[in-house]
């Protein structure tokens, strides 16, 4: 997650021994540790750090604040006094970092085994006396992995025993970072929001739609069948390779605007709809045919709908009005077609303008043409003319000079040289195709 | 007499796990050096030495017929206990190589995380060669030198483990445990009382036992002198 990323970088530049957080001494009652620092040092030097303006509208806190606040949640950074409660608090309550390997991230999710370890050592040192949520999670666990719980109990006593060849006070430190780190990942309450968030998880999951993996394997194989003569490396490339054979003729045929399109290119826009609004010159000729059926608002507002969710933040209010003004107001001049229900959702979205409110008309209008118009348009007679005028580029010749430098020739696709070998052919393969022909 | 062997193996291996997670706690942090890193080196292969030895030991015996119901039930949550350990000691050195990573230890502008720590690991170390002091003879660049060596083990570990689940065929599921839960309480090793509450008053019960031996000599050579002045006083008088 890139949010942990960046709280990192922050603990690490926290760290610095002349731009970084004020360190003090805590003193108990015999050991003094050192590297504590107040709620107060933290906000200070995140405020100085970046900048941060206190002005602030109530009550929302302030920035500074909120961002000490996010770095305590996620562990980083763990209360001495009051370890349960994990806010950062803009006092004298002290606080410490944790060290790295109790980090919160996602690729070392906080494992039952570790937890269920935690717990047995906690067991031994407070001779049986655990909190109440941590004797059901014990017992939970107990009978969860009891497979592995003599493991358990072994490696907590060793744990323990290994713990107490250290320092008194690094022993101390030791047991606040566990214990904060468990505070983070196993939290105490798991209040009615938590259960509320876990049902509609599981909801969502189970009404995934699922489909069985034949057919999609048979959807695969037909897309790849379907698209492989359109390949430039599988099913060689007319008129040449430029990267083989450096003539750019090919880039230039196949430029998003072109007068003459080349033949797959037109073929493919019969694939699906998709195709034909991806590839600029296929969009003119449907609006161009949609004119002739007087159904093209239907095009513009579809444009206009992916203006809106891909252009700019600040000119979002703009481009809802234009399109309500264009398309949807009563008695406009480029009135679409939608229906009733999704009308009324969508007038009522624009009251409050976002990047997302023309969604359902726009998916509306979408299958409208994908049903409606796109069959019509790959009957007509535009298209049809469109295939036979497409140009098949040549294949370009051979120059007869042999002491001509740039040779020019149409590059085969190397896989046709595949059945021919093993994986010696294949590597010289699309070496082997321009050497042999540069020598003759 | 082969189920003691194997619960020693197992034993030795389960220490030196633990003892490598307590070392791989404080990369990154205060009490990182380089001796800490060298630690990390030879309690690693430590643990893949025995971790081969348990192997061996329970791959013999498992694969041995003439077990009976009773010991291969036992042998088989043996096998068990290690599988786990030796993937908790994956993990470790998986975690060990990311932290090496990001927090190499010659670099000036790398500063390593304030925990609080103050001081060495050696003890652990110690404990986990099961000697009486660590000897350091590694260079002064084993934190960068080491990272390759510690690939080339994690890639023995993964393939060690994914032979293991090949060969031998036992269902985790299977195995019971023996403790119940709070069995580690009725342990007669007392652990001692290391507690979380810093500040509160359990700290007057752990009083270390060279400041009472000290409190105890100073207090004697105080009546020592005391009893020499009154003698002197007596005699002068």
């Amino acid at each position: 997650m890139p949010c942990l990323r960046k709280m990192e970088r922050m603990i690490v530049s926290m760290q610095d021994p002349d731009m970084g957080v004020k360190m003090r001494n805590q003193r108990l009652l015999i050991t003094v540790i050192p590297h504590a620092m107040t709620g107060n040092d933290i906000v200070e030097w995140l405020i100085q750090k970046y900048g941060i303006s206190e002005e602030v509208p109530a009550p929302a806190p302030p920035e500074s604040l909120h961002l000490g606040n996010l770095i305590v949640k996620h562990g980083y950074i763990y209360p001495l006094k009051d370890p349960r409660s994990l806010v950062l608090r803009a006092d004298e309550s002290p606080y410490r970092f944790q060290t790295p390997y109790f980090w919160t991230s996602t690729k070392w999710p906080a494992t039952e085994l570790d937890y269920a370890i935690y717990l047995a050592k906690k067991n031994i040192r407070k001779q049986g006396d655990l909190i109440e949520h941590e004797k059901d999670n014990y017992n939970l666990l107990h009978k969860r992995i009891n497979h592995t719980w003599d493991f358990v109990v072994m490696q907590a006593r060793e744990q323990l025993r290994a713990a107490k060849q250290r320092r008194k006070g690094d022993r101390i430190v030791i047991d606040c970072q566990e214990q904060a780190y468990w505070l983070v990942n196993r939290p105490p309450t798991k209040n009615m929001d938590y259960y509320k968030r876990e049902i509609e998880y599981c909801r969502k999951a189970m009404a995934r739609t699922r489909v069985k993996s034949s057919i999609c394997l048979e959807g695969y194989i037909k897309f790849n069948e379907q698209y492989v003569p359109h390949d430039p490396i599988m099913s060689g490339c007319l008129p040449s390779n430029p990267w083989i054979t450096d003539d750019t003729t090919y880039w230039a045929m196949n430029a998003p605007t072109v007068p003459t399109p080349t033949k797959l290119r037109v073929e493919r826009w019969g694939f699906n709809f998709s195709e034909l609004l991806a590839d600029p010159l296929g969009r003119a000729q449907l609006l161009d045919f949609l004119k002739k059926e007087f159904s093209a608002e239907n095009l513009s507002f579809w444009e206009a709908c992916e203006e809106l969710r891909y252009g700019e933040q600040s000119r979002i209010p703009e481009i809802v009005d234009s399109i309500y003004q264009q398309f949807l107001a009563p008695g406009a001049t480029r009135w679409v077609n939608i229906d009733s229900k999704t009308m009324e959702r969508t007038l009522e979205g624009i009251k409050t303008p976002h990047r997302y409110v023309m969604d359902d008309a726009q998916m509306h209008i979408y299958m409208l043409m994908k049903k409606d118009s796109y069959p019509r348009f790959l009957k007509s007679e535009l298209y049809r003319n469109l295939l036979a005028e497409a140009v098949i580029p040549p294949e370009t010749k051979k120059r007869v000079f042999p002491f001509m430098r740039k040779q020019r020739h149409s590059s085969p696709s190397p896989a046709l040289l595949l059945p021919a070998g093993d994986t010696e052919e294949r590597s010289r393969g699309p070496a082997a195709a321009p050497v042999p022909e540069e020598e003759s | 007499m082969m189920k003691e062997e194997c619960k020693a193996l197992l034993d030795a291996l389960n220490k030196v796990t633990a003892c490598y997670r307590h070392m791989v706690l404080t990369i990154g942090g205060t009490s990182d050096s380089q001796n800490l890193r060298e630690e990390l080196k030879k309690t690693r292969q430590k643990a893949q030495e025995l971790a081969v030895a348990n192997r061996n030991k329970l791959t013999t015996v498992l694969k041995d017929k003439t077990v009976s119901k009773e010991d291969k039930a036992e042998f088989e949550r043996l096998w068990v206990i290690f599988s786990t350990c030796l993937e908790i000691l994956e993990i470790d050195m998986r975690r060990a190589l990311e932290l090496g990573h990001e927090f190499p230890l010659n670099v000036p502008k790398k500063h390593l995380i304030q925990t609080g720590m103050s001081g060495g690991t050696s003890g652990v170390a110690a404990r986990a060669m099961s000697i009486q002091n660590m000897k350091y003879e590694a260079e002064h660049n084993i934190d960068v030198v080491d990272l390759k060596d510690l690939e080339n083990e994690i890639n023995q570990v993964g393939e060690m483990m994914y032979e293991m689940e090949m060969k031998v065929n036992v269902p985790q599921w299977t195995v019971e445990a023996k403790q119940d839960p709070g069995a580690e309480l009725k342990s007669t090793i007392s652990v001692g009382a290391s507690s979380i509450g810093m500040i509160s008053v359990e700290e007057n019960k752990s009083f270390c036992d060279i400041s009472k031996v000290l409190a105890g000599i100073i207090f004697s050579a105080v009546l020592i002198i005391a009893i020499v002045l009154a003698v002197c006083v007596v005699k002068l008088s």
